[in-house]
């Protein structure tokens, strides 16, 4: 099934075709990392930083490795985008290693407690500002997991949304994804500009290189605050938030497993199971 | 190598630890029970071997002229450390980058560059390194293993021991001697001053055989012993000048004792984890074991000593890098020592901590102790070490 894209965002294109190399934009997260234990802070109920590593949000690992990939079959240039605090920095040093060739940091305390819509308003503004002929990410995040933000960002900068990549092709003008469903997937096409968000099937991220990591601080890194990008404080950070959280409990302990007992029906029992999960 | 004077020994850049990171993600893709699985079937982990190679990791002490990183040996300490730390060390880093690609760049001719150091970088070739011998151990002065000049070409005879990675291996460096006079006495040998030189020595010349040494170590790196039987070898086969003397052995067993150390932190580091997940989660009455002091205080020690230990291997790499080879001597002898006795203790208080498990196959970590005793053993032994402190730090009277 072929779903054609209707919006058109070409305001925000940069390029005429073929002239410049193609410019994707990927933004990245920092977010606990998985591994560690995460604590919210008691005074604000937001997330305690301190208490664990930070690392890069693993679903926007395989969005840089597509942007990566793109600009090397397209002749393009990856810039990075990050909004977050000072620490983000190692997660664009990351993205830097990787071989993008430069950065945009957003750095603002009033930025504290965003949500998905204030992120959104502060990414679009950040891109507005770069310019972009292809935005990339992941499709969520892992420690907020709301996967609002892809769709946010597309709206509010009028731009095509392909979402849930699993592949994805362009010729420099227009851009064809496979979108993951739970029942295969959807080919979807747009024009460019476009924003894509990614599915971990899509590839496999690689590691720098030690050139790439010993590159990475000589390549250009951009700050900007809020001001720069002509927002105001209250629309963003806890300020701003269109939700909050009020209370938060622990996770209750994983419930036991489903045991399936083979008496001749074990194999249907299986696949019941793990359709009923969308795992097949 | 570091330029910046808080890029040091204390404080690591922000290069150094992008690399730990990007190491220890890759060893973590492959892991402990890859290592196991290949050092208990046989095999080699060459594909982790392959990989790191490709990243550049394998190579970042060799010249960026020669295809390499262009950094030093602090940098491959890192890169040793922290696959060490996550269970699956590569031990050839401290045989080919490091002794190997030190001396051939440091000594070596542009030729000899040219054709090893490539390779050496990228993983793509790989160099054993025999030294120590059956009835001289690794004494630089009692070796017996000679080359006499014929014409122009050379002819190497004698024996080796404890050769680590000969079966993987493209060549091995052999310390041999020659005579004093440069090699030109045709029957160098008995009577006549020698002088330690090193050969490189492809592992197919005729008269080169190698046999594997049955070893109790679980690692994917075998041992072998070498017969050199009349081997000749080209002119060129020699690294440097005949006349080199110590200076390009030196070369090699400075990064050597670094890398040792480097490589007794990442073991010692991989245990102290394992025993430490295990003493926070197994809980037999009330509360997990690690909360009891007999459990916790032995695993603190463990922990001060290990980054002692780092920070002295810190030291050595450092001052290697910096040219300073007499400096580094020290440091990389006591680093070895620190490293190698808190991997001992670490490993064997992980044991420990571990209880039944900790010597079971399952857990991985009993499989450490031969490992982490070797360290005491090689490249140089504990009491090397300690007859060298004493003698040189501490100005006692020569034992031997």
């Amino acid at each position: 099934m072929v779903v054609p894209a209707c919006r058109d965002g070409r305001a925000h294109s940069v390029r005429e075709v073929g002239l410049f190399p193609m410019k994707i934009v990927v933004c990245v997260k920092q977010v606990p990392d998985t591994e560690s234990e995460k604590a919210l802070r008691p005074e604000d109920l937001t997330l305690d930083r301190e208490a664990v590593d930070a690392v890069m949000n693993e679903m926007d690992e395989f969005a840089v490795e597509e942007a990566l990939q793109l600009a090397e079959r397209t002749g393009g240039e990856v810039t990075v985008l990050l909004m977050g605090p000072e620490q983000g920095a190692d997660t664009i040093r990351k993205a830097l290693s990787m071989g993008a060739d430069r950065a945009l940091h957003v750095v603002d305390d009033a930025l504290r407690g965003s949500d998905a819509v204030a992120t959104s308003a502060v990414l679009a503004a950040a891109l507005r500002e770069v310019g972009f002929d292809l935005v990339l990410l992941g499709c969520e995040a892992s420690d907020a997991r709301t996967s609002l933000v892809p769709a946010m960002l597309a709206e509010r900068l009028g731009l095509p949304q392909l979402t849930f990549a699993q592949k994805v092709e362009t010729d420099g003008t227009e851009i064809t994804v496979e979108r993951l469903t739970d029942y295969g997937h959807d080919v979807v096409t747009a024009r460019l500009p476009a924003l894509v968000s990614v599915v971990e099937k899509i590839n496999e991220p690689r590691y720098p290189t030690f050139k790439g990591i010993m590159a990475a601080k000589k390549k250009p890194v951009r700050t900007l605050d809020l001001s720069d990008l002509e927002l105001d404080a209250t629309e963003v950070g806890a300020a701003g938030a269109w939700s909050a959280v009020d209370d938060f409990t622990v996770r209750p302990p994983r419930a036991a497993g489903e045991l399936v007992k083979d008496e001749g029906e074990g194999g249907r029992q299986l696949v019941a199971f793990l359709a009923g999960r969308k795992l097949v | 190598m570091s330029t910046h004077p808080m890029d040091t020994v204390f404080v690591e850049s922000e290069e150094h630890r992008a690399l730990r990171r990007a190491v220890g993600d890759l060893g973590r893709r492959f892991g402990p029970d890859y290592y196991l699985t290949a050092a208990r079937t046989g095999g080699r982990t060459e594909e982790l071997w392959r990989e790191a190679g490709k990243l550049g990791y394998l190579g970042v002490n060799i010249p960026r002229e020669y295809g390499g990183g262009g950094s030093g040996i602090t940098e491959l300490t890192i890169v040793l450390e922290e696959l060490g730390s996550v269970g699956c060390p590569l031990l050839m880093l401290v045989v080919s980058p490091a002794i190997c690609g030190s001396v051939i760049t440091r000594f070596g001719t542009e030729a000899q560059r040219r054709r090893w150091l490539p390779g050496l970088a990228d993983g793509t070739r790989l160099m054993a390194f025999g030294i120590t011998e059956p009835d001289a151990g690794s004494n630089a002065h009692r070796l017996t293993t000679v080359a006499r000049r014929d014409g122009d070409d050379w002819v190497l005879t004698g024996r080796k021991v404890f050769v680590s990675g000969v079966d993987a291996a493209d060549a091995v460096l052999i310390v041999g001697r020659v005579a004093d006079t440069g090699g030109e006495s045709p029957q160098a040998g008995r009577g006549a001053r020698l002088r330690p030189a090193l050969f490189v020595v492809p592992r197919d010349a005729p008269g080169f055989e190698y046999r594997p040494i049955p070893m109790e170590l679980t690692a994917p790196e075998r041992q072998f012993q070498l017969f050199l039987d009349e081997v000749r070898l080209p002119a060129d086969a020699l690294v440097g000048d005949a006349g080199a003397g110590l200076g390009p052995l030196f070369a090699g067993l400075n990064p050597e004792r670094i890398m040792a150390a480097a490589f007794s932190v990442g073991m010692g580091r991989y245990a102290l984890r394992r025993a430490v997940e295990y003493a926070r989660t197994r809980q037999v009455w009330d509360t997990p074991i690690g909360a009891h002091q007999a459990v916790a205080h032995p695993l603190a020690q463990c922990g001060i000593e290990l980054e002692l230990a780092r920070l002295m291997t810190r030291k050595a790499a450092y001052l290697y890098d910096a040219g300073d080879d007499a400096g580094a001597g020290e440091a990389a002898n006591m680093a070895k020592y620190a490293a190698a006795e808190a991997a001992v203790r670490t490993v064997d208080q992980a044991v420990h901590t571990l209880g039944g498990n900790g010597l079971s196959a399952e857990y991985g970590v009993g499989a450490l102790l031969v490992g982490s005793r070797a360290a005491r053993v090689a490249p140089v032994s504990r009491e090397m070490i300690l007859n060298y402190v004493a003698q040189h730090t501490l100005g006692l009277p020569k034992s031997y």
